[in-house]
């Protein structure tokens, strides 16, 4: 009983973690259409920034985490200006993009290394709290996983309810076509989500560098674990792609309660091909005839 | 009569010398031999210091002319941590581009993914750093001057017995280096009353273990055996003291990257592993460890001083084949050459001798962490 509450425990807080990265990436997938795979080395290069302030020039944890914000924010917004607007201009299919994306997703990945190294990046000295409540234990820093989750999600839902411009993108979500018929400046949605959504993956990127340490490839399953919460969420919904996100976290972890670790990495590929064979819409997605 | 007789014999005599006359040796430009290192990754460590120690050869090599007056070059390529495709890539081209009869190989699953391809095309191999015992037999041309998975899991093992320990649970790369591991350690465990709490496998690299470090816990172990390599048993022993197991974890790694990431979490932990010291008694080992500082900054550690001395192997190699003549540079002559005289001067100090499963026996010894830094408690036989 003990390993399964702290299993619950390790899946809630993997959840968030996978449901903020997930919110971040269905943002732009849900709004622009674009699989923007390269939102893992930007995942990667922010953290890796986050680490060059906090860790190699001594800089506080917040001066870290503004510059690996910052970064993911110049990077993604690149991405779209100089990669996928020029192919959105030429109307270029579907897997135009994809391919694009995996193109930068190669060279940026490469270029973290030449610029920082290719070795493991911590932030030492760092002292995190560790706390037991019966039988379970968590850091201070998966309390930060769960509340940046609840923080940055409340906000983006507020956001996007209340503000003019957060309506535009979900007008764009629902409809793009449509949407620009109405007069909404997909142009400028497009380059708003694509930085918030990169904003949005710095936060998870700077945890992870403190929690566990930076590497080139971190950025891989970050984008996949992303992908698998949008699919499994149901795209364009980004409360599926919490929900996803949440889901994926919970039945790695406990899944493994009985079966062997090894089968780690396979449980979420498992997942979505199940989602993709009984639900195809994913948990909050439309199913169109 | 006689002067004919005379003619004959000299004919003969002619004949005789001709075909007894040893071939000119067939030289290349120069000797190229491959390196597949772990040059970007997560275990990049790696291949930085075996990359240090295999130039530092080459350049001694060539600075005193070369091998028979050839120089040497190496050339090296990347298996990304231990990436078992890119080392078949990487050795395809080390082949096809440049020409290369050896190649310094490193981690098991790309060592075990080149040994077909080594025995088709004769190339020689040699391991300096990948432990699992799979490899053992994988090629006919495949040497090994490391200590192998079951020598420093049993080693650890033994340490957990001296130390009058039971229940172990044990985390393992899953990978053929992680179950070679296990597969040495526990019969060895059981055989000496052990009982195993808990088998737990992380992919390498794996940026997340906390369900596997909470089943360990679950299990109750009174020591954990960390079956990984750099840098995730930095990250394991961070986990594992931070979900409050205070028992003794014994592995069989560490080094400065495992270090950062452990940090604090270090401390007390010990390992088995092949043990460099210089020593005044051996000059070598001293002149390398001190070039060896005025080149990188840093102290030797085995895994460099496994690539300098694999050079100087296949040095020795080319020269024993050469000695013989003809067409000697390829990989089928040199791993012949080992075979026949398998003793070569080895930088640890006096000889080693490669034994018929090409596996130099190394000395295994037992180290603990202690404000970071590595002590040398013994050296430890495995039963």
């Amino acid at each position: 009983m003990d390993l399964l509450l702290q299993l619950l425990v390790n899946g809630i807080i993997n959840g968030s973690h996978y449901a903020l990265l997930g919110i971040g990436f269905g943002l732009i997938f849900a709004t622009t259409r674009i699989v923007h795979f390269a939102y893992g080395p930007i995942f990667t290069f922010a953290a890796y920034v986050g680490w060059l302030l906090a860790g190699g020039l001594g800089l506080s944890v917040w001066v870290g985490l503004t510059g690996a914000v910052a970064t993911a924010l110049v990077l993604g917004l690149l991405s779209y200006l100089l990669i996928y607007r020029p192919l959105e201009l030429r109307n270029a299919p579907v897997l135009v993009p994809l391919i694009a994306s995996l193109g930068l997703y190669i060279v940026l990945e490469n270029l973290v290394g030449v610029i920082f190294g290719t070795g493991v990046r911590v932030v030492e000295h760092l002292d995190t709290q560790i706390f037991f409540v019966g039988p379970v234990f968590f850091t201070s820093l998966h309390v930060w996983q769960v509340i940046s989750f609840l923080v940055l999600g409340g906000a983006l839902s507020l956001y996007l309810r209340r503000t003019r411009i957060g309506k535009a993108i979900l007008a764009m979500t629902d409809n793009p076509e449509m949407a620009r018929i109405i007069g909404i400046d997909t142009l400028r949605v497009s380059l708003i989500v694509f930085a918030i959504g990169s904003m949005i993956s710095a936060v998870p990127a700077m945890l992870i560098l403190l929690k566990d340490g930076a590497s080139t490839h971190m950025g891989f399953a970050a984008v996949f674990l992303a992908f698998v919460a949008v699919v499994v969420g149901g795209v364009g919904s980004l409360k599926g792609a919490a929900a996803g996100g949440f889901l994926l976290g919970l039945v790695q972890s406990l899944g493994l309660w009985q079966i062997p670790t090894e089968w780690q990495n396979s449980i979420a590929f498992i997942v979505l091909f199940l989602m993709i064979l009984l639900r195809p819409e994913g948990l909050f997605g439309v199913r169109t005839r | 009569m006689k002067r004919t007789l005379l003619i004959w014999l000299a004919a003969g005599m002619l004949t005789f010398s001709a075909a007894s006359a040893q071939e000119a040796p067939k030289d290349p430009e120069v000797f190229k031999i491959g390196a597949i290192l772990a040059m970007s990754g997560k275990a990049d460590w790696y291949g930085k210091v075996m990359s240090a120690g295999i130039l530092q050869a080459v350049d001694e090599i060539n600075a005193k002319g070369g091998i028979e007056g050839i120089k040497l070059e190496a050339v090296i390529e990347d298996h990304k941590s231990g990436v078992a495709k890119e080392g078949v890539s990487a050795i395809t081209r080390l082949i096809n581009i440049h020409n290369v009869q050896a190649v310094l190989s490193s981690f098991s699953p790309p060592t075990l993914a080149i040994a077909p391809i080594a025995d088709e095309k004769g190339i020689l191999v040699l391991n300096g750093g990948g432990v699992s015992t799979a490899m053992v037999g994988a090629s006919k041309y495949l040497f090994h001057n490391r200590s192998l998975a079951s020598d420093l899991g049993r080693a650890a093992a033994k340490r957990a017995n001296e130390l009058g320990l039971k229940r172990l649970a044990q985390l393992a790369w899953k990978s053929d280096a992680g179950e070679s591991i296990i597969a040495a350690v526990e019969p060895y465990w059981k055989s000496k009353g052990g009982t195993i709490t808990a088998t737990e496998f992380m992919e390498v690299g794996a940026p997340n273990i906390d369900t596997q470090v909470a089943k360990i816990r679950a299990s109750n172990p009174d020591w954990v055996g960390l079956w990984l390599f750099s840098p995730d048993p930095g990250l394991a022993l961070k986990k594992i003291r931070e979900f409050g197991l205070r028992v003794p974890v014994i592995g069989i790694e560490y080094n400065e990257d495992i270090q950062k990431i452990a940090g604090k979490h270090s401390d007390g932990y010990e390992y088995t592993s092949d043990y460099f010291t210089p020593s005044p008694e051996f000059p070598w080992s001293q002149q390398f460890a001190e070039n060896y500082k005025k080149r990188t900054g840093e102290d030797p550690e085995f895994y460099a001083a496994n690539y300098y001395e694999a050079v100087y192997v296949v040095a020795e190699a080319i020269r024993r084949a050469r000695a013989k003549g003809g067409d000697y540079w390829n990989g089928a002559k040199l791993a012949a050459a080992i075979r026949e005289n398998p003793e070569f001067d080895s930088v640890y100090g006096g000889k080693m001798v490669f034994q018929e499963n090409g596996v130099a026996k190394k000395r295994v010894a037992l180290f603990r962490v202690k404000d970071g830094k590595s002590e040398f408690v013994s050296y430890i036989t495995p039963d």
